[in-house]
């Protein structure tokens, strides 16, 4: 197993290799006799000589499956790259330079983790990664791919597939995403069919960040910025080396891959539990990504104001937000309600609230009266039947209605005719709490037509504006307009009386 | 007093007759009419509460309309149709 060792460093050691092959980038005889004895499939390396494929060394661990698909992937490239580290699914300069950068340099920010990802990549970029996903391949590697890179659809496919696992594991479907999105990027106007919607909403992000990678750095980050779509507002926390990958997950890919871009600085630690929370900070801050972004050069101080202040906004947003909802709720319960604005639409609601509660006292009144009113009530019928019939159809017809009034409340005519238990008259009270028809006609236990008439219409006044509207019956409406301020008058006295401690009308 | 209300706040604001003052008193009377908001005192009972409550009893007023309608239509089933109590209760269900 490692008798070939000697000749070759254990791939075990990447220091060795590493050196070994940056140092022998162009010389790498001294492998070539192992070619021999590597056939064995034991391993395979893979080397390069002078910008050609020496060796392929393969371990039957998966280490090694990178190789070979680095080996292709150099083969496209057409630079030299010494191959790094078999753990590493890296086969360029970029690859060892970014393999002694720090992770969160900005250098290697975008999206490119393997400038050419090829087809038999996928399966095998995942397991290379562990901490090398993060600082992608620099856009120089982009220059030597872009041409080689053909079969982004299918990568993209794949990585698709990938970034479904994506947010099970936290540095494995990295890869696919980035690779794809260099890919796509790379080639720039690759369509990658598998992903429907978002691949026209990704191209111009992509065409922006690939205007952006160019300059690397602030222009990536710029570019990023610009992409207002999903995964734009993870931009500005990502320049600060946070690992706000929120937009990883978007329902569509598109957000997933602008993330990519973003995420293959970060730790990809985010999982469904972030794409909650981007939802929630995307239909907040939009405009706190671009306001970050600007305050960036401002200094944290005025960005902790501005954010307390936009904090404040929003919630005061929010809470008119809901207020409107609950008002337009409000105004679908009431009937013919064709007023717009708040206050006259409440003043009906109130209104409609104080009929419909007359309206349950009534007849709740009139259900637990009814057996009373068939044994006792019968000289009265005709006239409250009448009365009734008229008041509460035909609105006040103060010419015909019959010396009882129209509209009599039972208690009233049952108190006339003999005592009431105080049960049968305060039946309707519960009913009924802060409303005046309550009080209109609560004391009026006497049979006191003129007054009983002149509370019937007071308080049939609410119920009549909304259940039996007839603007066009002058003679009505002027009595229902007549009395209404009466009523309104007496309301608020009464309410006065009562509540004036209680509230400040 | 909201005419009270509305004709100061024209002279404040101008165009809008409406003001803040004015809703927010509205909103007190809807309180009070509630019977659960009603213990409350104002103060503490915001606006966007006082309308879902709001809401909430219309529509038990609703349901408590319905209610008793039908038991006074099987009211009125049990009565002659010719008979003083029929005509009370029709006059009631057509409300």
């Amino acid at each position: 197993m490692n008798h070939h060792h000697h000749f070759v460093p254990d791939f075990e050691t990447d220091d060795d290799y590493v050196n070994a092959n940056t140092n022998s980038s162009s010389s790498n005889l001294p492998r070539k006799p192992i070619i021999g004895e590597e056939e064995d499939g034991d391993l395979m390396e893979l080397l390069w000589h002078n910008g050609q494929v020496v060796l392929q060394n393969q371990r039957p661990n998966t280490k090694k499956q990178p190789l070979s698909s680095s080996a292709a992937v150099k083969l496209h490239n057409g630079a030299p790259p010494p191959p790094l580290d078999h753990n590493l699914f890296i086969q360029e300069d970029e690859m060892s330079s970014w393999l002694h950068y720090p992770l969160g340099s900005n250098d290697f920010c975008s999206d490119l983790f393997f400038p050419a990802a090829r087809p038999p990549v996928p399966s095998s970029v995942r397991p290379p990664e562990p901490s090398s996903m993060r600082p992608p391949a620099p856009s120089p590697v982009r220059p030597p791919a872009p041409s080689s890179v053909k079969p982004p659809v299918r990568n993209f496919m794949n990585f698709s597939r990938l970034r479904g696992d994506f947010t099970g594991r936290n540095g494995r479907g990295e890869s696919g995403p980035s690779i794809a999105k260099s890919t796509v990027r790379e080639s720039a106007k690759v369509n990658p069919s598998a992903t429907p919607a978002s691949s026209a909403a990704r191209e111009p992000d992509l065409t922006r960040r690939t205007d952006g990678a160019d300059s690397r750095g602030a222009g990536d980050l710029g570019s990023k910025s610009a992409v207002d779509g999903g995964g734009a507002y993870t931009v500005g926390h990502n320049r600060k080396g946070k690992a706000v990958v929120t937009t990883e997950r978007t329902s569509e890919n598109l957000g997933a891959s602008s993330s990519v871009a973003s995420k293959s600085e970060i730790e990809p630690l985010e999982t469904i539990v972030d794409e909650r929370k981007r939802k929630e900070r995307e239909e907040v801050g939009s405009t706190e990504c671009r306001n970050e972004e600007a305050k960036q050069g401002r200094g944290s101080s005025s960005t902790k104001r501005s954010r307390a202040a936009e904090v404040h906004n929003l919630s005061e947003r929010k809470r008119r937000d809901r207020i409107n909802e609950r008002m337009k709720a409000l105004q679908e319960l009431i009937p013919r309600c064709n007023k717009s604005d708040k206050a006259s639409m409440l003043d009906e609601a109130i209104e409609y609230m104080k009929s419909l509660q007359l309206q349950i006292q009534m007849m709740s009144m009139g259900c637990g009266m009814m057996p009373m009113m068939y044994t006792s009530m019968q000289q009265y019928m005709p006239h409250m039947a009448m009365g009734m019939g008229m008041g509460v159809e035909m609105g006040m017809n103060r010419p015909t209605p019959p010396p009882p009034p129209p509209f009599m409340p039972f208690p009233n005519m049952l108190a006339s005719q003999r005592p009431l238990p105080p049960q049968t008259r305060m039946g309707g009270y519960p009913a009924v709490q802060a409303s005046d028809p309550s009080r209109v006609y609560g004391p009026n236990q006497q049979f006191d037509p003129n007054s009983s008439q002149a509370q019937f219409s007071g308080y049939m006044d609410p119920f009549q504006q909304f259940r039996s509207l007839h603007p066009s019956q002058p003679p009505q409406f002027q009595n229902q307009a007549a009395s209404y301020p009466s009523s309104s008058r007496v309301s608020s006295s009464k309410e006065s009386e009562d509540h004036g401690n209680q509230t400040t009308s | 007093m909201s005419s009270r209300r509305s004709s100061r706040s024209s002279r404040q604001s101008g165009s809008s007759r409406i003001s803040d003052d004015q809703i927010s008193d509205l909103v007190t009377k809807l309180q009070h009419l509630i019977p659960e908001l009603r213990r409350r005192r104002s103060d503490k009972v915001s606006a966007s509460k006082v309308l879902q409550e709001t809401c909430n009893y219309i529509r038990n007023l609703h349901r408590e309309v319905d209610d008793l309608s039908d038991r006074l239509s099987e009211l009125l089933a049990s009565t002659d149709d010719d008979s003083a109590e029929a005509a009370i209760i029709r006059s009631l269900l057509n409300y």
